[in-house]
């Protein structure tokens, strides 16, 4: 048992060595090509915020915003802290409202009061929307 | 509890009330005017498959499949596809179905303008229907592949019926419980009509996963007719061709990103790498410091790419 442990220790050094060895050369990046998910991902990225961005920009939802006592800027600057992935979620629910007719301006307000008091804290019907951490 | 209940319940009203006016709002076909799409569209090259109980799934991918050119029997797609606990088949797995069958599978926007578009231009439409209702679904795919809006009718193969002929409305109010879900199936070489570049680019990068680079290679050439600007389509394309082990070709398509797109940095250092590749090191060399000018969120490998270069060539200039 003893000569077992004398003859392991070498092995767990060469080991401990080896692995050292490893982490330190491996370089932070490869030169690689660049894939095409990347690039479409950002596309798809830039191209939801603006249109989310549209939407908060458009005078109906601005005075909408306001008479329910919310700043349209603080909303705009809260969009931009959500995530990506987030505002891809936002985006892919403003195509599910239907399009045009009356009913529209009665959907989009409610979507967007509920956007606004959900970033707020105040409702939880997203699950997207950050919370903020309440004391 | 009290307190979340509490700050809850305006939200939930206000969810109810959203609810409301969902069910109230008004159906698409009421806005449609027959007159956009005339004349009666039937597409008959179209295959019927007779669907078994519950495998309205495999059987409605194999006839789109089938029509895009890909010949494949529901039965063997039943066992990739269909979920016995289910009794039914996802729509994710129908898509990723679709790409193991080198097609693009596209889904439409929500819209029966779109579908109908789409059938117009010779493209059938696999759609999801709720034939039942809300609170007890029954949901059934099915293949949508003509019209007559004269006559106020849609053509389905669908269940045991080759013709199903169904009124627009009727359709509309099975289709709306199933969230207007419908997508078509692709050959590489064709477009989708309704199809919008981001959404179509990212259908044909899905396939990239699955390395059918010939497929996406001729996806992105397609994209790039219709979207000749597209940077994505065209780094698509270089990007296949390298895989494929097609310097040239690939070169040739980071140069027109390049030059059409000066300010990519990821252009000029897929350019940089394929030139190294052909230990071309000079010019190689000078895209990859022209990538690395331009920086962005990718700078790290673009540093890596002009350092391997670098060495690689034989070390004369240190790495700045």
């Amino acid at each position: 048992m003893d000569k077992l442990r004398r003859l392991s220790k070498p092995v767990i050094h060469v080991v401990a060595v080896g692995v050292l060895a490893l982490s330190v050369h491996l370089p932070p990046a490869h030169a690689a090509i660049v894939g095409t998910e990347a690039v479409v991902s950002a596309q798809q990225a830039m191209q939801d915020r603006s249109r989310v961005q549209d939407l908060l920009n458009r005078q109906d939802v601005k005075e909408q915003l306001l008479r329910a006592g919310a700043d349209p800027r603080q909303v705009a600057a809260r969009v931009d802290a959500l995530s990506d992935e987030e505002v891809h979620q936002l985006a892919a629910k403003m195509d599910s409202l239907p399009a045009g007719g009356d009913a529209l301006g009665v959907l989009l307000f409610v979507f967007v009061v509920l956007l606004i008091t959900d970033i707020l804290g105040l409702t939880d019907v997203f699950p997207f929307v950050k919370k903020p951490v309440r004391r | 509890m009290f307190r979340t209940w509490a700050a809850r319940a305006p939200g939930g009203l206000l969810l109810l009330h959203l609810l409301l006016a969902g069910c109230a709002a008004p159906l698409q076909s009421e806005r449609l005017s027959p007159s956009a799409f005339p004349g009666p569209v039937e597409l008959t090259t179209v295959p019927f498959f007779p669907q078994e109980e519950y495998q309205c799934g495999p059987a409605a991918l194999a006839m789109a499949l089938d029509w895009a050119g890909k010949s494949v029997l529901p039965d063997t797609l039943a066992p990739e596809v269909y979920l016995p606990g289910r009794q039914g088949s996802l729509q994710l797995e129908l898509i990723a179905n679709a790409r193991r069958h080198d097609v693009i599978p596209y889904v439409l926007k929500p819209r029966l303008h779109d579908l109908l578009a789409e059938v117009s231009a010779g493209n059938p439409v696999i759609v999801l229907q709720n034939l039942a209702f809300a609170w007890y679904p029954k949901w059934h795919y099915a293949v949508v592949v003509g019209f007559d809006l004269e006559r106020d009718q849609l053509v389905l193969r669908s269940g045991l019926e080759a013709r199903h002929l169904v009124p627009v409305q009727v359709f509309e109010r099975t289709w709306r419980r199933a969230n207007y879900w419908a997508m078509v199936v692709m050959p590489p070489e064709r477009l989708p009509r309704t199809a919008e570049e981001t959404p179509y680019l990212q259908a044909v990068v899905a396939l990239e996963r699955l390395q059918r680079w010939e497929e996406t290679s001729a996806a992105y050439r397609t994209a790039l007719t219709r979207w000749p600007d597209s940077l994505v389509a065209q780094l698509g394309l270089g990007n296949s061709r390298y895989a494929l082990k097609d310097l040239t070709g690939a070169e040739q398509a980071y140069r027109t990103a390049a030059n059409r797109h000066p300010d990519s940095g990821i252009a000029f250092n897929n350019l940089a790498q394929t030139l190294a590749d052909q230990r071309r090191w000079r010019e190689a060399e000078a895209a990859a410091e022209r990538a690395l000018a331009l920086g962005g969120p990718h700078i790290d490998t673009y540093r890596a790419t002009l350092a391997e270069i670098r060495a690689r060539r034989g070390g004369t200039k240190p790495e700045s």
